[in-house]
């Protein structure tokens, strides 16, 4: 969202009050460019002299830079004064702003703030529009370190005496973020380390099994992981102490004796309570029990409304309408007859489980029903045999029944269990810390073994060998695509295009319709691989657009940068990087000259017509 | 005691006394009514009337129970709040004086052109980087640069390879720049994913990750003749050690990084360099030192903008500054409660 302030009003008052230059960071890169454009319909343009100070700066960096010489934005940079400064530009027109700067030419770059750390020029004054950016596909509060990064833009050392940061608002600002972001201590930073493919490989290639384990333990991640270990074993040190006077009795173990004993007696008692609960009588009347069914209470008479299960014990409950006209809930054994006569109730879901209408009629019908009714004929079982005497059992099993201890068991025995399950709950929590990372490191061996990359005894095979110097994201489809040789005999720009979508992890949207047939083809055999190793390894997004753009940068080049720009909606700064990305891919296919020299080669090739251009101003 | 008397005092309790005294007494009290209770407490065998007498006197001398069981229940409730709120409000006590605008923008300027002295903690951080590693976790724009460059500077003296890493290219590229313009062109060299500019240069830029590639190389066996004679390793913005994706990229360098070759970690603040430093010495062969502190070398003032134009201080003292908490100049507030109310933005904030 952009300011509340429209920027050339912030940047007037900027002026007026001594406070540029300044950097002012918004939240997306629409709302910077946005803000430039507002410059050219209503600001009035700045002095002659400064623009020309301006004008000899770019003239400067565009000896070393040329593709800034005729950059459309110069125009509103040398009129006005203010420039926008983010990931959607050109590395090289970002150089020429931090330039700017640092000569005090501007006085205000409108940034974003996703890449503060990217931003590496002081000013006089920061101005602060938000207190969330987008991260992932979420908003979420800036952290104070971030807070921080960006307020520590302001003040010039040596220039300024003072800096400032403003906060001006705009929709879904929260200042109290901003505020405690400016005054508190930042927050602590944890380790977020991840075993990936390339790490195992190049591990087991320079040491043996053994002494991976230390290796892991030397990260920052295990160290953070045995602090927490530490707190947690303190922990269990005081359950120690605490469990003492739960010591061996008659038996070492006697909470476990106990608990078995307990369980067995809980057994036992649910299997007879079950059997007692369905009494031979209500189990055999319990069909009949149905709606609108005229029974025989222990006292009159009364019509079943519905049958349930009680919540705790599950015993037969019956809802019954009596003569007086009053419902009550009971256990079914209240019932001691079954009439041959039903009365016609309308069902109803909630209390009193039938229509009110029908409830009058059907007390109506049963307070003028004859005394004598005919009762249905119910067949009953026989009832069980008792079940055996419950503490026979139990005393051939269990010592406890007869052990002098058995007092003081039954008494500590709950908190004493707690205890237990405590501390075996802290030793296992102990344990995955420790061995966590390990895990983790033996979770990636055992893919890499399926896929051949290791043998059983985690020596690098002959594949293994080469795979390890694939040291980038998504290094097992690469690898086992140059394994399925995919890549054999492929014209450069065919390789270009398939690496490029796969290195392209950014999902804003852009359009570049026209791919050749065959990189098309390619795409969809990557497609259908990247999901068949979805889950050993997260796929890629693999768009064809990018792929295609790509390919069209390596097949015609005659074109200069500005022309392939205008074919696409992605900003230019994204395409620089797209292709940037997939020359560092190339380079890494570039390393595999030993083994596969001809994969090399094209890569060489595909090096070369890429560096042109813009792409060849910058190392 | 007789029973008539204990029956005549009981009258006079309140319900919620009487199921006190029935406590432990009654089965199942706490469904009784008043009479049903002060019944049951008479069927008690006399012995404990004087008992529960006494009970009744102590009730009535620590007046009304229920409000004390409250009562210790609610300090609770606020002294757990207070320390977290305390240091936001309650800073600036109401006698101090309020920043007006005028002191607010007072002062700015250039200051005058002064020989560049370096402060101590740099001097402090040179130092120590001829025996042992060393983090700096200072405020952004406080001169690690500085740091840096001393430290490079030396380490051409002594002849040794110095490598410099920072996590965007973007950033390489302006080291570069900066780089060259003072130990020369020839002595500073670039190392990217598909580049090699004057890769024998002693001082050599490149992305942390490009440094742990060759590190992961010179131990599988491939020596760098670079790594070799590698005195001083620099990692320009270390924060990125909390990176999600390419955090683990500044660990496996620190892990690997030789064992001759000092390390000098630059990051901004964060809340526990102390850990990392206890971290690096657990691992490396020498401990490692700790340059932190939270003084900006510049003054750090702020301003709150309203959409209307009218500028005011954002809070009641002139200066942010870090640890204290904040409260807002009582200007800001009331213009920013209007921008709320105005824009719905306080109802509808996510």
């Amino acid at each position: 969202m952009p300011p509340a302030i429209h920027p050339v009003d912030l940047v007037e008052v900027l002026r007026s009050k001594r406070l540029t230059p300044a950097i002012v960071f918004l939240t997306s890169r629409r709302a910077c460019d946005e803000a430039i454009d507002g410059f050219a319909y209503r600001s009035t343009p700045i002095p002659p002299t400064r623009s020309a100070a301006i004008a000899q700066v770019l003239k400067q960096v565009a000896t070393e830079y040329p593709s800034i010489a005729d950059h459309p934005l110069t125009q509103t940079v040398q009129q006005y004064g203010v420039a926008a400064h983010h990931a959607g530009h050109l590395p090289s027109w970002k150089i020429a702003i931090e330039e700017l700067m640092r000569n005090g030419c501007l006085d205000a770059v409108f940034a974003t703030t996703t890449l503060a750390a990217g931003v590496d020029f002081p000013a006089r004054s920061v101005v602060i529009t938000q207190s969330s950016v987008r991260k992932a596909r979420d908003f979420a509060d800036l952290t104070i370190g971030e807070i921080q990064q960006l307020g520590g833009r302001g003040g010039r050392r040596g220039k300024d005496l003072v800096g400032f940061v403003v906060i001006t608002p705009s929709p879904y600002i929260d200042v109290h973020v901003l505020a405690r972001g400016l005054t508190r201590y930042p927050e602590a930073i944890d380790s977020q380390f991840v075993v990936s493919y390339p790490m195992v490989l190049n591990l087991l290639k320079a040491h043996a099994l053994d002494h991976i384990q230390p290796i892991l333990a030397k990260s920052f991640a295990q160290f953070q992981l045995n602090k927490r270990a530490e707190t947690l074993e303190e922990q269990l040190d005081a359950l120690h102490v605490t469990m003492q006077p739960f010591g061996p009795r008659e038996c070492m173990d006697w909470i476990s004796q106990w608990q078995a004993f307990d369980q067995a007696k809980k057994r036992k008692t649910q299997r007879c309570s079950i059997e007692l609960q369905d009494a031979p009588d209500v189990k055999a009347r319990w069909p009949f029990l149905t709606l609108g069914r005229v029974a025989g209470l222990s006292k009159g008479r009364g019509i079943v409304l519905r049958q349930y299960r009680s919540k705790n014990r599950r015993q037969a409950m019956l809802s019954v309408l009596r003569e007086q006209g009053n419902i009550i809930e009971s256990p079914a054994h209240i019932v001691t007859q079954v009439f041959d006569h039903v009365v016609e109730l309308e069902e109803f879901r909630r209390f009193p489980w039938c229509t009110p209408a029908s409830m009058d009629n059907a007390l109506h019908q049963l307070q003028e029903l004859p005394r004598r009714l005919r009762p249905l004929p119910i067949l009953m079982e026989k009832d069980d045999i008792d079940p055996p005497m419950l503490t026979d059992v139990l005393q051939e099993e269990f010592p406890c029944p007869t052990c002098p201890s058995q007092k003081a068991c039954r008494r500590d025995y709950p908190q004493a269990l707690r205890l237990r399950q405590e501390q075996h709950r802290l030793t296992k929590t102990i344990q995955a810390l420790h061995s966590e990372l390990w895990h983790r490191f033996h979770e990636h061996i055992e893919v890499l073994q399926r896929f051949g990359y290791l043998t059983p005894t985690c020596q690098l095979t002959e594949d293994g060998e080469w795979a390890r110097l694939i040291r980038i994201n998504h290094s097992l489809l690469l690898t086992e695509l140059i394994r399925m040789d995919a890549f054999t005999g492929i014209p450069p720009s065919l390789l270009v295009g398939v690496l490029a979508s796969i290195s392209h992890d950014d999902d804003r949207p852009g359009a570049f319709p026209r791919r050749s047939s065959e990189l098309g083809t390619l795409l969809r055999q990557v497609r259908t691989l990247a999901e068949t190793l979805a889950p050993d390894e997260d796929p890629p997004l693999l768009r064809s657009d990018v792929a295609a753009l790509a390919e069209y940068w390596v097949n015609n080049p005659a074109e200069s940068w500005a022309q392939v720009i205008r074919k696409t909606t992605m900003a230019e700064g994204d395409v620089y990087r797209l292709l940037a990305r997939t020359l560092e891919y190339l380079s890494q296919f570039r390393t595999l000259k030993a083994t596969h020299p001809g994969l090399a080669d094209i890569a060489d090739q595909a090096m070369a017509l890429m560096r042109r251009d813009v792409l060849e101003e910058l190392p | 005691m007789t029973k008539d008397e204990l029956a005549k005092r009981l009258e006079h309790q309140s319900l919620r006394q009487l199921h006190r005294l029935a406590k432990d007494r009654v089965s199942r009290h706490i469904r009784m009514g008043k009479t049903r209770l002060i019944q049951s407490l008479l069927q008690l065998p006399p012995e404990m009337y004087i008992q529960i007498s006494h009970e009744m006197q102590a009730l009535h001398s620590q007046p009304k129970p229920a409000a004390k069981r409250l009562s210790t229940a609610k300090p609770q409730t606020p002294s757990a709040r207070t320390p977290r709120r305390s240091p936001e409000t309650s800073t600036s006590s109401p006698s101090d004086p309020l920043t007006t605008m005028g002191e607010l923008l007072d002062g700015i300027g250039v200051p005058a052109p002064a020989s560049f002295v370096p402060d101590a903690w740099q001097e402090e951080a040179i130092a120590y980087l001829t025996s042992s590693d060393v983090i700096v976790s200072v405020p952004t724009g406080s001169g690690k640069t500085y740091v840096a460059l001393e430290a490079i500077r030396r380490a051409i003296e002594n002849e040794r390879t110095v490598i410099y890493t920072s996590p965007l290219k973007a950033l390489s590229n302006t080291k570069l720049t900066e780089f060259s313009h003072i130990f020369g062109a020839d002595q500073v060299g670039i190392l990217t994913g598909d580049r090699k500019d004057n890769p024998h240069a002693p001082v050599l830029i490149m992305t942390t990750e490009i440094l742990r590639n060759l590190l992961y190389d010179a131990t599988s066996g491939e020596i760098d003749v670079r790594l070799d004679t590698l005195g001083l390793v620099i990692m320009d913005e270390s924060q990125y050690l909390a990176d999600p994706e390419r955090g683990v990229v500044w660990e496996e360098t620190i892990i690997f990084c030789p064992t001759q070759a000092r390390l000098l970690l630059l990051s901004a603040s964060i809340g526990n360099p102390e850990e990392i430093a206890a971290w690096m010495t657990s691992i490396r062969s020498t401990p490692c030192q700790l340059i932190s502190h939270r003084n900006r070398s510049v003054p750090l003032r702020g301003g709150y903008l309203h959409p209307n134009g009218k500028l005011t201080p954002l809070f009641k003292t002139k200066e942010i500054a870090q640890g204290k908490g904040y409260a807002f100049h009582p200007e800001t507030k009331r213009l920013f409660a209007q921008y709320e109310s105005e824009t719905l933005g306080g109802r509808y904030r996510r």
